[in-house]
This record gives C-alpha cells, sequence and structure tokens, in this order.
C-alpha cells in the first residue's frame, strides 16, 4: 500500500486528490509533440507584473420584515480587490495597488420591505466611514447575500485586471507591440475579457483536461517547466451543437516545486490560463511569450510550505497581497459591534414603541 | 507661547503606550530622525488649550511592516513581497508646558524643535543671561548650560567620568574653562548681581597636572585646530567650525602660570623645575620649612593617618608642637631654630647641621626636622623622650609615625626647605590666586605621597583664602583621578579638603571641577554633590552602577559606545541627558601640537629641547 498527502490544508474548501475528466474537447494548439518544455529567461521588454486578487467577507446576515409580515433574507458585506505591482527582474520594491475595500448591503430582490439604504448603514464619524452600498440579488436563498458580495468582488477583480493589463496583440506581425504589463490573476480568466495580457492561474486541480494518456507528463514535469499550450472551449458538454460553450481558452500546466515524495503527484503543479481568439487555430506570438516565461516567473513568486500552507501556489505577493486586504476591511470584531450599536441606536426605538402600545 | 518652527518630521504612534514622559513617533517619509535630536508636539486639551511637549530623541528603530517572517527581507528586496518599512522613534520628554501631564494624543504632530522651541526644551528661558555653551548638539546648535549652577549660586561643582584616554575628561574640562572665561557669561552674570562680584577679571582656574606634560602648553596655540576642525564641520555638515557655531574665540589660553615642583639636589643647589618638556615660563614652587610648621601642613604628609586612633593623635600633637615652634622664631629665614637638641645624643645625626649661636641647631632640611623630632620622640631623656611631645604615647607608635615620616623623607625633601633666603622664599611661593588667571600645578613628576601633599596643602590654602574673603570671585579646582585623593573606603586629609570644598565650598566660590574613570570609586558625596555631570566613554559594567542612574537605560547603553570629543551632560534645568560634542582644543596638548610658527620659529623650540 502506497499512501500520498493532499498538498492542501484540511480546513480548505476541496481536497486534491481525485480530478473529474472534463466533458469537452481539448485540442493541441502549439505543438503535436506532448512533452515537456523548458523554461526560458523572462525577457527584459517585461517591465511590469501585476498580481491581482480579491477577498470577500461577510459582516452580518439580516432578516427584514415588512408591515405586512413578510420576511426576506439581507447581509451587510465588504470585499475588496487590489493588486500587488512589482518588477520580475527586481529592479525596485513591490508596490501595493489599489486596495480599497467596499461594503455591500445585500437584499434580496423578493422583499417587500423598502430598504433605505441611510437607515441601516452604520456611519461613524470618529472613526471613519463604514457605508454600505445596497445591491440586489435575485432569489431568496439563504446564500444569496454572500454569493452576491462574491459576484461583485469576481467583477471587481476581473475589471482590475483588464485595466492594468497591457493590450495583447492577436496579430503576429508587429513584435513591439508586446506587452510590458502582465497581470497575474486568481483563478481563470473571466467571461469578457479578452485582448489583455492576463493570465489566469489556478491554484488547485479540480477538473482533468489531459486525459489519461497525457497526464503523466504532469508527474515528471522539473520545476519551471511547462507543457505545450492547449485549446478548449469553456463549458464544453461534449457532443452536440449548442452545448459547445462560449468562449476559447488556451491553457498549459507549470510546475513550481519539486514535491515532497510524500504528496500527491501534482502537488506544486499549477495551471495556467489565457484567452484564445475565436477565428484562429495556432497560438499567437503574445500568447507563447507569456507561457515561455510563465515558469520561471512563478518559482520566482512561489513561497515556502513554513511560510504558507498553500505553498508553493499560493504566490508570495499574494499571501502579502491577502495580509492587507483584511486590513482593509478592518477589524471584522470592531465593524460587527459598530452594525449592532448602529442598528441598536436607529432601529431599536420602533421595537420600544410596539412594546409600549 | 513660542512658535513651532521646525519641520514636520513625524506623528506621535498609538500602537506603543504614550505617556507624558516617554512616547513613539512613525517618522515621516522623507524626514531623518537620529538620537539626540530635540522635537516639540503640541496637543489640544478637549477645552481646546495646547500643551507642549519637548523631548530629545533616545530611540530610533525600522523594522519591515507586514512582513510575518524574518526571511521575508530576501522577497522584500527582491521586489516580489510588498512591505514598507516602519521608522520610528522614541522621545524622552524634558519639558512639558504648561505643566498638564496628560500623554500627547497619537497622531499628534512631532517637529523638530528650533529656535524659541529648542530654548524652551533645553530650558535655555530659564537660564537667561547665565547661559553659556557647553558643547554642541547633534544638529549643531550650541548646548546652553547654566552658569549658576557652576558658580554656586543655585549649584555648583562639575564631575567628570569616563574611561582614560578615550573620554578625554580633561579635555572637556578645559573646554569648559575656557567656554566659561571666553563666552563672557561671568560678566554677565556679575553685571545682574549688581556689582557683588567681579567677573572673569576675578575669576580664577587652577589646575592639577596629573599626567605627562600635557598641560604644560595650554597658552601655546594648537598647531592641528583649524585642520581638524574644518574636517569636522565638513563630516558633520556644519555652515562653520565649531568654535564659530559655540561663539567661542579659536585661542589658547590667556593669562597663565605654570608651576612645577624643583628638581631633587643637594642642600642649597639652585632650584629649577622638575619638567622634560617645557622649561621656559614655568615657575619652580617649595614650601619653606617655618610654613611648613607655621601652617599646620604635617597632617598632609600622612595619607593614612585615619588607619590608627593613636598616629592621628601623635600627629596632632606634633604638629601642634611644630606650630609653637614656629611661633618662636625670631628674626628672617625659612629655616627652624631649636635649642634643645643634644645631637650628640642622637642616634643618627645629620651631617650638615648648621649651629648657631648658644648652642642652638638651625634646622634647614626636612631631614633635619625628622631627625630633631626623632629625638624630642624617641631618644631624649635616654631614650623616653621629651614628654611633652611623647604625651604618654607607646613607643611603638611613635616609632610608626617616625617610620612613616622617614618613608616620605626623600619625596618631600625637594619640596620643603628651609635653606632658601627670604626672597627666594617669596619668589617660589606658589600664587594661585592673586597670580595668572589660570594656574596650572604640575605635579605629574611627583611621587604619590608627594602629589597627596602638594594637592592637600595648595587646596588648604585657597580653601582658607576663600573662607577670609567670601565667594565674589569664583575659583575653579580641576583635579583628575579624584578616586586617588577622595576614595569611597579610605580616609585621607585631602579627602577632608575635598569634601570641604564640595559641601562648603559652594557657597565660598571654590568649584571643583573633578574627574575620574569611576564615579563608584569615589566618595559619595564628593559626586552627589556636582550639580552638573559628564560622562564620556564608560565600562559598560561600571554604567551599571547606581552613581549613573541620573542616565537612562539607553543613554548608558550609549555610554559604552562614546568616541572621544562627545560626552553626554546631564544638568538640573533639563531632566535628561545631552549629548554633545566639543571643537578640539584651539591649545597645544602636548610639545609636538604647538604651533611652531606662531611667535617662534623651530630653531627656538630646538633650544629648548636641548637645554
Amino acid at each position: 500500500m502506497r499512501i500520498r498527502l493532499d498538498p492542501w490544508p484540511v480546513d480548505t474548501q476541496d481536497g486534491q486528490l481525485t480530478l473529474k475528466p472534463f466533458a469537452g474537447l481539448v485540442f493541441n494548439a502549439e505543438t503535436e509533440v506532448w512533452a515537456a518544455i523548458a523554461p526560458r529567461e523572462i525577457p527584459s521588454r517585461l517591465r511590469r507584473v501585476l498580481v491581482v486578487d480579491g477577498k470577500p467577507r461577510m459582516e452580518a446576515r439580516l432578516l427584514l420584515d415588512d408591515e405586512a409580515g413578510g420576511l426576506s433574507l439581507a447581509g451587510f458585506g465588504a470585499f475588496v480587490a487590489g493588486a500587488v505591482d512589482l518588477c520580475p527582474h527586481g529592479t525596485r520594491q513591490a508596490e501595493l495597488l489599489e486596495v480599497a475595500a467596499q461594503r455591500v448591503l445585500a437584499y434580496s430582490s423578493e422583499s417587500a420591505a423598502t430598504v433605505r439604504a441611510e437607515r441601516l448603514s452604520p456611519r461613524n464619524p470618529h472613526t471613519g466611514r463604514l457605508e454600505y452600498t445596497p445591491h440586489v440579488f435575485s432569489g431568496s436563498g439563504l446564500e444569496g447575500a454572500k454569493s452576491k458580495v462574491q459576484r461583485l468582488m469576481l467583477d471587481a477583480e476581473a475589471e482590475l485586471s483588464h485595466r492594468l493589463a497591457s493590450a495583447l496583440p492577436l496579430d503576429d506581425s508587429d513584435p513591439n507591440a508586446l506587452p510590458d504589463t502582465l497581470v497575474l490573476q486568481d483563478g481563470p480568466v473571466r467571461i469578457g475579457g479578452a485582448g489583455r495580457a492576463v493570465l489566469g492561474y489556478v491554484k488547485t486541480l479540480h477538473t482533468d483536461y489531459l486525459g489519461a494518456d497525457r497526464i503523466g507528463l504532469l508527474g515528471t514535469l522539473k520545476p519551471g517547466e511547462r507543457t505545450p499550450v492547449l485549446r478548449f472551449r469553456v463549458g464544453d458538454q461534449g457532443g452536440e451543437q449548442g452545448s459547445e460553450g462560449r468562449e476559447q481558452r488556451f491553457t498549459w500546466y507549470v510546475r513550481l516545486c519539486d514535491p515532497p515524495f510524500y504528496q500527491h503527484p501534482l502537488a506544486g503543479v499549477m495551471r495556467l490560463e489565457m484567452h484564445a481568439p475565436e477565428d484562429s487555430d495556432f497560438v499567437p506570438r503574445g500568447v507563447l511569450d507569456i507561457a515561455n516565461l510563465s515558469g520561471r516567473l512563478l518559482c520566482k513568486l512561489a513561497s515556502q510550505p513554513h511560510k504558507d500552507a498553500r505553498a508553493p501556489q499560493n504566490l508570495i505577493p499574494t499571501a502579502a497581497l491577502e495580509q492587507a486586504m483584511g486590513r482593509a476591511m478592518g477589524s471584522a470584531e470592531l465593524v460587527t459591534r459598530r452594525i449592532r450599536s448602529h442598528l441598536a441606536r436607529e432601529l431599536g426605538h420602533v421595537a420600544l414603541e410596539g412594546a409600549v402600545a | 507661547m513660542t512658535g513651532i518652527s521646525g519641520a514636520r518630521i513625524g506623528m506621535v504612534l498609538g500602537t506603543e503606550d504614550v505617556t507624558p514622559t516617554v512616547f513613539w513617533f512613525a517618522v515621516s517619509a522623507g524626514a531623518s530622525v537620529q538620537l539626540d535630536d530635540l522635537v516639540v508636539v503640541e496637543t489640544l486639551k478637549p477645552d481646546g488649550r495646547p500643551v507642549r511637549f519637548y523631548g530629545l530623541v533616545d530611540n530610533v528603530r525600522k523594522r519591515h511592516e507586514g512582513v510575518t517572517f524574518e526571511s521575508d527581507v530576501e522577497d522584500v528586496v527582491a521586489g516580489i513581497l510588498p512591505a514598507s518599512v516602519s521608522y520610528a522613534a522614541r522621545v524622552l520628554v524634558t519639558r512639558v508646558d504648561p505643566e498638564n501631564f496628560i500623554p500627547p494624543q497619537p497622531g499628534d504632530t512631532v517637529r523638530h524643535a528650533r529656535g524659541d522651541d529648542l530654548k524652551m526644551a533645553l530650558s535655555a528661558d530659564k537660564m537667561g543671561q547665565a547661559s553659556f555653551p557647553g558643547g554642541l548638539l547633534a544638529d549643531g546648535q550650541p548646548l546652553p548650560l547654566n552658569f549658576r549652577f557652576v558658580n554656586g549660586e543655585s549649584g555648583g561643582h562639575i564631575n567628570i567620568s569616563g574611561i582614560s584616554g578615550v573620554a578625554t575628561k580633561t579635555s572637556y574640562a578645559l573646554f569648559l574653562l575656557h567656554s566659561i572665561f571666553r563666552s563672557g557669561v561671568m560678566d554677565r552674570v556679575a553685571q545682574e548681581s549688581g556689582g557683588r562680584m567681579a567677573g572673569s577679571s576675578g575669576g580664577r582656574a587652577i589646575i592639577f597636572n596629573v599626567k605627562g606634560e600635557d598641560l604644560l602648553f595650554l597658552d601655546k596655540p594648537n598647531s592641528k585646530v583649524v585642520k581638524k576642525e574644518a574636517e569636522a564641520s565638513a563630516n558633520k555638515g556644519f555652515a562653520g567650525d565649531r568654535y564659530a557655531l559655540l561663539g567661542l574665540p579659536m585661542t589658547p589660553f590667556r593669562d597663565t602660570q605654570f608651576l612645577a615642583p624643583p628638581r631633587a639636589g643637594a642642600a642649597g643647589s639652585a632650584i629649577v623645575p622638575h619638567t622634560d618638556q617645557r622649561s621656559e615660563g614655568v615657575t619652580p614652587f617649595v614650601f619653606t620649612l617655618r610654613e611648613f610648621c607655621a601652617n599646620r601642613l604635617l597632617q598632609y604628609v600622612f595619607s593614612d593617618a585615619g588607619s590608627s586612633l593613636n598616629l592621628g593623635f601623635v600627629i596632632g600633637n606634633i604638629e601642634e608642637k611644630l606650630f609653637r615652634l614656629a611661633g618662636t622664631q625670631t628674626g628672617g629665614g625659612t629655616g627652624l631654630k631649636v635649642d634643645d637638641w643634644q645631637v650628640d645624643l642622637s642616634e643618627t645625626p645629620p651631617e650638615d647641621l648648621e649651629f648657631g649661636d648658644l648652642g642652638g641647631v638651625n634646622l634647614r632640611t626636612f631631614e633635619q626636622l625628622i631627625s630633631y623630632i626623632e629625638f624630642k620622640l624617641l631618644e631624649d631623656r635616654d631614650g623616653e623622650g621629651d614628654p611633652k611631645w611623647v604625651l604618654k604615647q607607646a613607643p611603638g607608635t611613635l616609632r610608626a609615625f617616625t617610620r612613616r615620616l622617614r618613608g616620605v623623607q626623600k619625596h618631600l625633601t625637594p619640596l620643603i626647605r628651609g635653606d632658601l633666603s627670604e626672597a627666594e622664599a617669596n619668589r617660589y611661593r606658589p600664587n594661585l590666586l592673586s597670580g595668572a588667571q589660570l594656574s596650572v600645578v604640575d605635579i605629574h613628576n611627583l611621587s604619590g605621597p608627594a602629589q597627596m601633599f602638594v594637592v592637600g596643602v595648595l587646596l588648604r590654602q585657597v580653601f582658607d583664602h576663600k573662607e577670609k574673603y567670601g565667594r565674589q570671585d569664583t575659583v575653579f579646582v580641576v583635579l583628575d583621578e579624584l578616586n586617588k585623593y577622595a576614595p569611597r573606603d579610605d580616609g585621607s586629609p585631602i579627602k577632608d579638603i575635598l569634601l570641604e570644598i564640595a559641601e562648603r565650598g559652594r557657597s565660598l566660590g571654590i568649584i571643583l571641577i573633578g574627574a575620574q574613570q569611576t564615579a563608584s570609586e569615589v566618595e559619595r558625596r564628593i559626586v552627589s554633590n556636582a550639580a552638573i555631570r559628564v560622562v564620556g566613554r564608560l565600562d559598560l559594567a561600571e554604567a551599571e552602577r547606581p552613581e549613573y542612574r541620573f542616565l537612562p537605560q539607553s543613554f548608558r547603553a550609549r555610554a559604552g559606545i562614546l568616541q572621544p570629543g562627545t560626552m553626554l551632560v546631564s544638568q538640573p534645568d533639563v531632566p535628561n541627558p545631552v549629548l554633545v560634542n566639543y571643537p578640539f582644543p584651539a591649545w597645544a596638548t602636548r610639545g609636538d601640537e604647538v604651533d611652531d610658527l606662531a611667535g617662534r620659529n623651530v630653531v627656538e623650540v630646538g633650544d629648548d629641547w636641548l637645554r
């Protein structure tokens, strides 16, 4: 019997012990030869790398009841999306960029009660703003508010990535138009963000895009090496017309470190993803360029197991960014206490009056 | 209320305790704060009235903020991990104005103290006309010292501690003297007193030179000072040389005299000063045998009189007898005439006795005096001694007494002479209080007992003189190696006189500028009476002794790394010590530093060396 260890800590949402096969089709895009490709140097043209991440938080769940006695759900939440700006050649200090929290009052579209944001949003003139912007979500599920906050965060992340990244020339004729700013974004790239040098990185592998005949290569990758670039369609269910998915993607795998022998063979392997043009079956030069430098770059940013339980995939700048984002949202305890005292002050007398009457 | 003039350099931190006496502040980006910077913070009370905190920076630190692991520094420098450097400084508050001891508010603005604020921070506003420069602060501003705490008005005495050679205690003492005499503070204070004091014209200083011939060239310009000062002001980025910043002239001491003991020689030999490097301009000094008796100087011969009660009794008695003997002398001369010495009964009669009329003997040397005392105590009346001199003391005690006298005979013979004419005696009598403004008494060539004797006798003379004439003319006495003259554990006649100076001298206008390597080994009452205390480089174990409790902990640690030319100065007006540096001496401190070109040429200097 052989025992392997899941690389992720047990409190991570999903483990990485088994992979679910991808239903759709996956094509070779770069080459027909399925073999490891050695890392290349990071070209000096690339001046900036931005690591973008976001963080949501629920601060309070609310139950709203209208005069007619109808009940609906709502919640106070906060999210933050930010970036770390660094030079891949180490010529300057890394900096935090646009790390600012936003607060959300998410309420159900089925709520009959009129949501008056200003009555619900606690403010404190002494210690700064704590003002919740109302956002409606559809349905009446318990998790509705939470997923609304999550959705808003993902949108903010996508917007930030799109705005910060260089345009990616999908036309190969002009070598000078290659990007000088690359955005690394946590998770797969988002729908509708094509045309920009945004590289999505997937830390935890759940879906097997390779199939039994190809996946063996991942176990033999050396640190920094990558697989050839593949192409697939997001949401492809395979088979019939109409279910072939919405957008084309390029994807490849990179290994960040030599895994300890007792770990899952895919520990330290990361899947990378970029948008692919709809109408061509070759890999544009800009994408190939990024694929070539991705091994070196990610090995440089990979963290150490004693510093981060999700090492090496949780990159060093991301860990720092997560800490900064947590700080930007403020102490959860303090926020909850202020929400409580605000609601008591604003709405408490209604209950009292009712009791007296 | 004064205006805040300095630039904003930071904000009071809220993550560390803020107290009315100590607080931390975060240094703003682009600002540079170093130890000893003087800062001011203004905070508003709830009623809107401001309170200002003046203090000095006693600790500065930097660290990476927002990173968890120490090895993260590599990632930060490699540009991968975003982290900011937190730069914070700790302030020891020296003054709160008005005296509302509330803490400052986190977030209050911290500024450099400049101009009026600096004066407030260092309490210079309280000093008024009595302030004189005690050195330069780190940023080139002079540190004001309060002369009223030096001259005895409010306090007196200065004590300097530090390791020999590195702490440059004597240099700082000389710098203070230079500053006192030449900054005009004595005249200003005298003027304010309405004519009850004489100012610098009446001020005197006496320096005992105990080490080498370092202090015998104080009247000569230093050939290196211009170069050294140019280097120093370039290094520190000062606008001018440090003398100019302090408002002091870059000149050697003026109105000086140099006294040195005579060389040992046969009785009747010529009196020449016992110095090696300098011979011109040095006056030899001697005490006459008759003065020795008349002024009761015998006690200063014994440094261990306290070791036995009986011995002290004998000394007192013989001193009294000699005093009476001196009182019966008739006619001029410096020797003693005795007519009751039956020389033929002595065990070892001196060879060159001079017999006077009526069979009397003229005592002309210290050795003869000892022989005479031996005769009176041990040989007269068939070995019983003269009962009036013996006073029923056991022969053992008497022998102990004479044995000690014989022990110091060699050291004191050149200093105590009875063979001089009255004119010679007048010429060579040490004249500390009516001669020059600055007297250097060179005792480094003397043996231990002779040094003790000279210091004790001269200090006693100064003290007696001041007791008679009062305090209007301040006399500064500079004495190094206090631990030798006033040790904590043993008694000596010099310790008694030093204690008297320390405790009563300030009201008589005698100010002791004392120095020692280790204050812990000096009589506590002498150190504790000093109003101004100065510390140079200290041994770290020494710095932890209770004598240095006036230094905050961070300063005690720093005392171990002070460089020559920097001192920590503590004065009563400012609760915390302040680090100062002081300029290179403008006077020569060694023979080879003398500026040859200032008045004399090389040949003349060479002549001096060959003579």
